[in-house]
């Protein structure tokens, strides 16, 4: 008879990208439905069927975990946000090419989203490790060319914002409602869009 | 490669973390660590090359503290 010895290989930590993805959903998931708060290591390894010490592989801790998902739902919303997006575009091309790229991420990425609007100011985001720097560039720029076409008059940020963007936020949340402020029923469509961008772009002309 | 570490600690303050942050600052294998106090099983990630994790293990338990590997 063999003798056989057997090695003992102790167990290597080591990252799987698979594994990653699947832990990513999940916390989002129950960042979601259930808040920062109510999220911790050994709820999200339960949830995930993995061992908490797996989760601790790729993060360091809740704020970590938080900061690199916001870090992946920036990533995909800028992607889609830019694509074909130049800042040299004419102000009413460039934000009916926002509204509709930012539609498309709502539709296709709908977690992703609302983890977006829930974290987006929130403090535990260390926003000044982000890479959002590509993104913002690219608005302010946007923006600097329009001013200087005429296209509408300087303001700050948070005003523009509240014109070209908050008018098509409102639409969203409608949609997202099915219901809007009034009770009826409500679906938003390219023709509503183009509507109110039509009047956005009169109300910022100087 | 880079390992990955995970151990289940007492490490529960930050007297606590300054204690061990003395021993593996200093650790010329360690490339980094961190310790969760927030988690119930205050659990501390090292990441190096070529340490074993008795060698940690035997590190935190010489400034007093609990150290065993996380299942």
């Amino acid at each position: 008879m063999n003798e056989r010895s057997f090695i003992f290989v102790p167990e290597m930590r080591t990252r799987d990208e698979h594994k990653e993805t699947a832990i990513r959903e999940q916390a989002m998931e129950m960042i979601v439905n259930e808040g920062f708060d109510g999220l911790s290591m050994q709820k999200l390894a339960k949830a995930a069927n993995i061992s908490p010490a797996t989760i601790y592989i790729y993060y360091k801790n809740r704020e970590d975990l938080l900061n690199q998902l916001f870090i992946e739902v920036h990533k995909t919303f800028s992607d889609l946000a830019l694509k074909g997006f130049d800042p040299e575009l004419s102000l009413e091309e460039g934000l009916w090419l926002q509204w509709k790229n930012r539609l498309r991420f709502i539709m296709e990425y709908p977690t992703y989203f609302q983890f977006f609007e829930q974290f987006r100011n929130s403090p535990l985001i260390n926003h000044k490790d982000l890479k959002i720097a590509e993104f913002k560039e690219n608005m302010k720029l946007f923006v600097i060319n329009a001013i200087k076409r005429g296209e509408m008059s300087k303001m700050e940020p948070e005003i523009f914002w509240s014109l070209a963007y908050g008018s098509f936020y409102s639409l969203v949340k409608f949609h997202l409602q099915e219901k809007s402020m009034m009770g009826n029923d409500f679906k938003i469509t390219d023709a509503k869009m183009k509507q109110v961008l039509k009047m956005v772009i009169k109300a910022l002309k100087p | 490669m880079n390992n990955i570490f995970i151990f289940k600690t007492n490490i529960q303050t930050q007297e606590d973390q300054g204690r061990v942050s003395v021993v593996l600052d200093s650790h010329d294998l360690i490339n980094s660590w961190s310790v969760d106090k927030e988690d119930i099983d205050c659990v501390l990630r090292i990441v190096s090359d070529r340490i074993t994790a008795e060698e940690i293990i035997f590190h935190i338990n010489q400034v007093g503290y609990n150290c065993t590997e996380l299942e």
